[in-house]
């Protein structure tokens, strides 16, 4: 892999890790909402930004595999 | 409660961190980039900043300048969703600044704001067992060690720290910290580091224009550490002047700042630190009584490195781990360099053994795994280690006479009944020969 196709992997792993950071976050959430530490509604709305999240995350790896195959086809 | 500002400019994270800082009962404040973050800063006095280290408008470091200007510089912690900057992180942090890399859970936000580092670090895993997340080292005095701070941490009591320089003071005192049970911050602060003009201002705050240059009001420490923790380095560094007032807070709990005439309560445990052993305190009246008393209801000496050479080793590995992890190197020590460096006494301590440990890992090269270690080990404070040259052909008698006194007289903190015993002389003597050497009055 070359200096080019490494930054633009670096730059497909960025975005994928954007969404599972906020997977995160909002699982704290649901947690806190389990506890009764916040009101359940935030957890219904936690859950939904998850799923959302997940999408986003599946679509960036895709895109990176799309980028990867076009390289490859490119060599 | 503290006031937080958050720099991030991803809304889903910040929203949810929000609610979590606001659940841990602080004041919360968001800006989406530098420009934002820059006129709250103008705006809000803040205890903590939480600041995203890749900003649309910029670095989070590019506010450092800031920060640093501000009358009450908030504690930072940076946040990145980039492991691979980590090292670049790390090496920008100091006592004041700490790191989170995300995903981030609730616990680390809690263990930042609360002043209780080193949860990510202990998570990414060391085989070098960390106590209360600090401290390291298997020998009995530090097994000694741990039961005493076990012990103190289910009280509130004060607690001073004697040891050598080097020996780690501050770091106990996190681990100190970090042992209690309590929602407060981690404070520290250096006592022999301001003047006697500052200090006042350091410890308890000032109110605007209480002296020239006192732009606006500030709070001192023992408000900052409200419920946590208070370390005073180097206490008996404190001019003598200035140990009333300390002493009043002390025994009172209450704080009035520099130009002002509200009291207002603090509550927080005061750990005290100095390198001077407790016969020096009594005799140097560097410290006075009741101070002593008040902030030594709980001493704990620890123990200079020579004293657990058992400990060289782990502290040396967890070291170079520490050092690989930063800089991305294989580093490892061969048996046989770890012995080396037991064979030292390290006058120096803990803080010797670390920069000696750095500097070898500068020294070798990156892409290997063996450590190339000078040939000698030494240190500008290892002379009272090594032979002096008192014996060399050329000195007088006198000379070395004049040398073994002094040695002694140090030895002993000055007790000059014991020097002259230890030197088989009688005190008239030991008495005449300070006359001779023009070191006492005639009235001594």
């Amino acid at each position: 892999m070359n200096d080019k196709e490494f930054a633009a992997v670096a730059a497909h792993v960025h975005d994928a890790r954007k969404p599972l950071n906020r997977i995160s976050m909002q699982a704290e959430l649901v947690k806190m909402a389990l506890d009764g530490d916040v009101p359940v509604e935030r957890a219904k709305e936690a859950l939904d930004k998850i799923i959302v999240s997940t999408k986003d995350c599946s679509d960036a790896l895709t895109q990176m595999m799309d980028a990867l195959s076009d390289s490859q086809s490119e060599s | 409660m503290l006031t937080v500002l958050l720099v991030d400019d991803d809304p889903e994270f910040t929203d949810v961190a929000c609610t979590i800082i606001e659940f841990l009962g602080h004041e919360v404040l968001t800006a989406a980039n530098l420009e934002e973050a820059r006129d709250w800063l103008t705006k809000e006095s803040f205890d903590h900043v939480l600041l995203d280290f890749m900003l649309p408008d910029g670095s989070g470091v590019h506010l450092f300048d800031e920060l640093d200007a501000l009358g009450k510089r908030p504690r930072v912690t940076l946040i990145t969703g980039h492991p691979s900057v980590r090292g670049i992180i790390k090496g920008l942090c100091g006592p004041n600044i700490d790191y989170l890399v995300k995903p981030i859970q609730r616990e680390e936000i809690e263990a930042v704001l609360a002043g209780k580092t080193d949860i990510q670090a202990q998570s990414t895993g060391s085989k070098i067992k960390k106590y209360f997340g600090h401290l390291i080292g298997e020998s009995k005095s530090m097994k000694e060690l741990y039961k005493l701070i076990e012990r103190v941490s289910r009280t509130s009591a004060n607690v001073m720290l004697l040891g050598e320089s080097g020996v780690g003071k501050e770091v106990v005192a996190e681990a100190i910290h970090a042992a209690s049970d309590v929602e407060g911050p981690y404070i520290a602060t250096n006592c022999g580091a301001f003047s006697k003009e500052l200090i006042g201002s350091e410890l308890f705050g000032h109110e605007k224009g209480a002296f020239t240059g006192a732009v606006g009001r500030k709070s001192g420490v023992f408000e900052q550490a409200e419920n946590g923790t208070l370390f005073l380095d180097e206490i008996t560094e404190m001019p003598i002047d200035m140990q009333p007032n300390l002493l009043r807070v002390l025994e009172n709990k209450v704080v009035i700042r520099v130009g002002g005439t509200k009291t207002i309560p603090v509550n927080c445990r005061v750990v005290s630190a100095t390198n001077r052993t407790m016969e020096a305190i009594a005799e140097s009246k560097v410290l006075r009584e009741d101070i002593y008393f008040r902030l030594a209801v709980f001493p704990i000496t620890i123990p200079p490195l020579r004293e657990r050479k058992e400990d060289i080793a782990l502290l040396a590995t967890a070291f170079i781990d520490e050092l690989n992890r930063e800089n991305e190197t294989q580093f490892r020590w061969k048996e046989g360099q770890l012995e080396t460096l037991k064979e030292y006494d390290w006058p120096g301590n803990v803080r010797e053994l670390r920069h000696f440990v750095h500097r070898a890992a500068i020294m070798s090269d990156p892409d290997k795994t063996e450590l190339d270690l000078p040939k000698t080990i030494e240190s500008p404070f290892a002379k009272k280690q090594s032979t002096t040259p008192a014996l060399q052909a050329g000195r007088t008698i006198e000379d070395v006479e004049k040398e073994l006194i002094y040695a002694t007289l140090e030895k002993v903190n000055g007790n000059k009944t014991l020097a002259a015993e230890m030197l088989g002389i009688s005190t008239k003597t030991l008495y005449n020969r300070l006359h001779a050497y023009g070191d006492l009055s005639k009235d001594d």
